[in-house]
């Protein structure tokens, strides 16, 4: 019961604010020089992160968040 | 440019927008700006990481109890191919070996034999991800193996993309499915049995991305996991876990770009709770530097702080003696679900060689102590605990 509500109140909070944020801005396609380095993008370097995520969620409770698929391993 | 000319004529509006829209197609790092194109380039990358970890004993409580634990070599490949403009088919591989030990119980209980339990093991794992690119959105789908002596893993996943016209949102949505088997009859496992044991794990993304400004971009992700079976580490001496967790993880991500130095901060932050009660809250910054002659800098820092689970056994006066669970129906003495914060700080190099080859090295050092954490009180008996890394790698772009 008490992880239903939690699981309920997330998912709630998120779309909320999802809903919020879209639609407010208007950058035009030949303002995008910057948005389109690659470090402003969000993937990254996918074996360093890979790597990263390994070791943080062997070592601490929590794991995920950025994305789903992959691998499960005995080490957590 | 001048915007109120610009704005004065519709006719010359759409002459001079579709100018610049032109000339933007030409630049190569505009057109990537799409993110539902398909990569014009495909990459190749490998990369080597070693792991160390071990554990001090600094207070009266844990004195003595300082101890050199795992270390981790691990060799990772990665592949992407662009097929026909509208295709791309990813692939990545990993195989890294284990060796020394972690503790029975809390921050003791090491066995005499540095090899066995769960470490002194190979691991293989690999994923392969097949995506198409439509003219709004990509769908992919990815399937993913790992297996070490007692551990076999096979998963699969559909993740997607759709965004709208002006390409300054996009959500994004998956969906994960993993299938684990466990083989609970090692000579290190502590209540053998012959049955395999077996976890199903089921995982829901919904998100959201969004260019705020011409040097700002945020996302925030949602994910829903939920996963029953066999949830207790077998070679733990006191750990009998629920059969099932269910996971909350509230992400958000903010990178902003500086014009003056031409950096970029990248910022996030992630909630974390499930059903066994766990919550935490992770901070990540780092910022990127581009220097001339092809060399990048990017330090990084990270905050991480969790509280214990609800069947967390806290050690007692000798933190080297195991605690009684007698009468206790979820119980575990494993650290890693005490509550502790956790402070990282990190440094990546890289250098372009030439127009295709990059190479780049990584350091990041971890430190876990049971009164750093802000989610409740942590553990005394439980020693400070550090981690170290180093990667290197080189890719090419063809």
């Amino acid at each position: 019961m008490k992880s239903r509500c939690v699981l309920a109140k997330g998912a709630l909070f998120a779309l909320l604010l999802m809903t919020g944020l879209s639609g407010c801005s208007s950058v035009q396609p030949w303002e995008k020089q910057n948005l389109a380095k690659t470090e402003m993008t969000f993937e990254g370097d996918r074996l360093d992160t890979g790597y990263t995520e390994h070791i943080y969620s062997s070592k601490e409770a929590s794991s995920g968040g950025a994305g789903v698929g992959g691998g499960g391993c005995g080490c957590n | 440019m001048d915007y109120v000319t610009v704005k004065s004529s519709n006719r010359k509006s759409r002459v001079v927008g579709a100018l610049l829209a032109s000339a933007a197609l030409l630049l190569p790092s505009a057109k990537n700006a799409l993110a539902d194109a398909a990569p014009e380039q495909g990459i190749v990358s490998m990369k080597y990481l070693n792991y160390h970890d071990s554990q001090t004993g600094d207070s009266d409580l844990t004195a003595g109890m300082s101890k050199d634990r795992m270390t981790v070599n691990a060799l990772s490949f990665m592949g992407m191919v662009p097929i026909a403009g509208k295709w791309s088919v990813a692939a990545t591989f990993i195989e890294d070996s284990v060796t020394g030990a972690s503790p029975a119980y809390h921050g003791w209980g090491f066995p005499e034999d540095t090899t066995s339990g769960a470490s002194g093991d190979l691991r293989h794992a690999g994923d392969l991800n097949v995506t198409r690119y439509f003219s709004r959105g990509t769908l992919t789908l990815g399937t993913s193996y790992s297996q070490e002596s007692d551990y076999k893993s096979l998963g699969c996943s559909l993740n997607g993309t759709l965004s709208t016209e002006s390409r300054n949102t996009t959500f994004s949505f998956g969906t994960a499915f993993n299938s684990d088997t466990i083989d609970l009859n090692k000579e290190a496992v502590v209540h053998k049995q012959a049955d395999p044991g077996h976890k199903t794990v089921f995982s829901s993304l919904l998100g959201v991305t969004q260019v705020m400004s011409q040097n700002d971009i945020m996302q925030m992700t949602v994910t829903l996991t939920h996963g029953y079976g066999h949830y207790s580490d077998p070679y733990k001496n006191y750990d009998l876990r629920p059969g099932h967790r269910n996971m909350v993880t509230f992400m958000t991500r903010w990178n902003h770009h500086f014009d003056g130095p031409n950096g970029t901060t990248r910022l996030s932050y992630r909630y974390y709770s499930d059903s066994f009660g766990i919550q935490s809250h992770t901070l990540d910054a780092e910022y990127v530097q581009p220097l001339p002659k092809g060399w990048e800098i990017t330090p990084s820092l990270r905050y991480y702080s969790q509280s214990a689970a609800d069947f967390y056994v806290p050690t007692g006066d000798n933190p080297r003696d195991y605690t009684p669970v007698t009468g206790l129906e979820h119980y575990s003495e494993d650290q890693r679900l005490s509550a502790f914060g956790a402070f990282s700080y990190g440094i990546k190099v890289s250098k372009e060689l030439g127009r295709s080859w990059t190479t780049d090295v990584k350091y990041e050092h971890c430190e876990q102590r049971y009164n750093w954490g802000i989610n409740g009180k942590g553990d005394p008996g439980i020693p400070t605990f550090n981690m170290s890394a180093i990667q290197v790698g080189l890719s090419r772009k063809f």
